[in-house]
């Protein structure tokens, strides 16, 4: 990602400034992937990204290192959001692309590798909602297993187990597409 | 299509992933680098705004105005209970005096210690004899009726106001007397040149004379200004304390008076039935004597008769002192030379010890405003802890469900 960020006064920036400013760096886009997968709307999506990004600043003081990775609390404050959108709107949450994604593929790519994107996001939309959200923070957002079981709240071996029951069941979904 | 390994699975999903759109992300860097200032949200109420205020602000900042605000409130409240007090209370205002109370309503001591104890209990006054000082109310019921009905008005509200106050325990016995016993007592102080000070006392004495009043004791000295002056200890019928008072205060000039009242009926209530009982005692006793056939027996009858009479005698000396205290008032009349300030102890002078006291009685205050303001907050932050924890659950319940 480009672009240096400034601190907003002239002040010298504070160690949660400087901690704050590499996590926005590193997981600006991770973010959105992650958000936009589950409110499923680009512009929900940008508005909870930026009001993910908006309270964790507000809260850069308070997070504890010793209690977790930076990450994990920055997309569990991007999960609430997300979620309360959701509860907001009353919507269901779906990992699926918007078709506009879908259509928006490579120039370059087959008609191969587009029909079997096509069947891994039609087997996406087939999983539970929990399952799609391991799927999205482990592929979309990048996170750990550690880093997943500290968002969601579950133990690390029980986010690798359930990650890879979900990956199983899409698997076989995206088999039975075939 | 190929079956799905898992790298290719992996493609595909990495191929899935949203991407930002590139104003957004400018548009984010710019909020970043701007230290992300508030959106204005178009819609938000003030209920809104001021909700994500509150859940913006820290926790540790939003100690300090809850402890400011919590402390201010503690302050008001002293302030508006110690103005209030001020307020209420006036030198020639009657002070419920419970120490008075509690120590004559006090159980009396076991039978075997109160012999022993009688003589430290009876007051100075102890040594009239019961008929004169019975003459001497009778006396002065007839001819004190017009000042002691107002007297005896303002001591049975007083004496209402107490056992309303000590409802519980001896005030139940209060609360059923017809006839309220009312302790009364008052300190005056008066003002004289010190070549005026024999001439004062000498009123004085004329005064407690004429009021049927009894001198405990006396003192007078000479000398200089501030040094020369006299101190009494006086009984005043009860009847008669208001006038006497009033007397006395046409005697020299009057730089401060206090008066007290107690209500002692309950004690005096309880002592009496005490009384009646142990007379019955006596007379059962009496009688088991008069039936018993061996020695063994009489010998036993008459011990616990002899310990009867001892309480029996204990009880009617508590009776008749607290029947005197009642009948007759004490009186501490001072006279002083000098200035008021100069004289140690004269209210008006307000100093570093009245300071000191000041402040121990607004820090009491505060202290008991404090402990009645958690006796209430307690509760109330337990409920809004509960409520918050709720609230928490639920909210976690809820986005599981919208996850779901």
């Amino acid at each position: 990602m480009d672009g240096t960020l400034v601190a907003p006064t002239a002040e010298a920036p504070s160690d949660a400034d400087l901690v704050f400013d590499r996590l926005y760096r590193s997981s600006r886009d991770d973010v959105y992937a992650y958000v936009a997968s589950l409110v499923r709307d680009p512009a929900a999506a940008e508005d909870v990204t930026a009001t993910a990004f908006e309270r964790a600043y507000r809260r850069r003081s308070r997070f504890d290192p010793s209690r977790g990775e930076p990450r994990a609390w920055l997309f569990g404050i991007a999960r609430n959001a997300a979620l309360d959108e959701l509860r907001r709107r009353g919507r269901q949450a779906e990992l699926t692309v918007e078709p506009a994604d879908l259509t928006s593929a490579p120039a370059e790519e087959s008609a191969a590798e587009s029909e079997r994107r096509l069947a891994v996001s039609a087997a996406l939309a087939r999983l539970e909602g929990s399952e799609r959200e391991l799927i999205a923070l482990k592929f979309f957002a990048g996170l750990t297993n550690a880093e997943i079981a500290a968002v969601v709240g579950i133990g690390e071996s029980n986010a690798g187990t359930r990650l890879h029951r979900a990956m199983t069941k899409l698997r076989e979904a995206c088999d039975g597409a075939i | 299509m190929e079956p799905f390994e898992d790298d290719r699975l992996v493609t595909a999903l990495e191929s899935l992933r949203p991407a930002p759109r590139p104003a957004f992300a400018a548009e984010l860097d710019e909020r970043a680098a701007a230290g992300f200032p508030r959106r204005p949200r178009s819609g938000g109420g003030l209920r809104d705004r001021l909700g994500a205020r509150v859940r913006a602000m820290q926790p540790r900042r939003a100690l300090v105005p809850a402890g400011a605000t919590a402390l201010a409130a503690v302050a008001a409240a002293t302030v508006v209970i110690a103005v209030g007090e001020q307020e209420g209370g006036s030198p020639t205002q009657m002070h419920l005096d419970s120490t008075v109370e509690s120590a004559a309503s006090s159980p009396p001591p076991p039978r075997h210690e109160a012999p022993a104890r009688l003589s430290q209990q009876l007051p100075q006054g102890a040594g009239l004899p019961q008929g004169a000082v019975r003459g001497l109310l009778r006396q002065e019921a007839a001819t004190a009726a017009s000042s002691a009905a107002v007297t005896e008005q303002l001591a049975n509200a007083a004496g209402q106001l107490h056992s309303l106050a000590f409802a519980d325990g001896a005030g139940k016995y209060a609360l059923r007397a017809r006839h309220r016993e009312i302790e009364r007592s008052a300190q005056i102080v008066l003002a004289a040149e010190p070549a005026e000070v024999r001439k004062v006392a000498a009123d004085v004495f004329e005064t407690v004379h004429a009021y049927r009043g009894i001198v405990l004791s006396s003192s007078i000295r000479d000398g200089a200004e501030g040094e020369a002056g006299a101190r009494f200890e006086l009984l005043v019928p009860s009847a008669r304390l208001g006038d006497a008072l009033a007397a006395f205060s046409e005697v020299a000039e009057v730089r401060s008076r206090h008066e007290a009242t107690a209500d002692i009926t309950a004690p005096t209530v309880r002592t009496g039935e005490q009384l009646r009982d142990s007379r019955a005692t006596i007379e059962s006793l009496l009688a088991q004597l008069s039936q018993a056939d061996t020695d063994g027996e009489r010998a036993a009858a008459e011990a616990k008769l002899r310990a009867e009479r001892r309480h029996n005698a204990y009880l009617r000396s508590q009776l008749a002192s607290l029947q005197r205290r009642a009948n007759l008032s004490r009186v501490s009349l001072r006279i002083e030379t000098g200035d008021a300030t100069s004289s140690p102890g004269s209210d008006g002078n307000w100093g570093v010890g009245d300071a000191l006291g000041d402040a121990g009685h607004l820090l009491a205050v505060a202290a008991g405003v404090t402990i009645v303001g958690l006796a209430v907050l307690g509760p109330l932050a337990l409920i809004a802890f509960l409520a918050w924890l709720g609230n928490r659950v639920r909210v976690r319940r809820a986005r599981d469900r919208a996850l779901a």
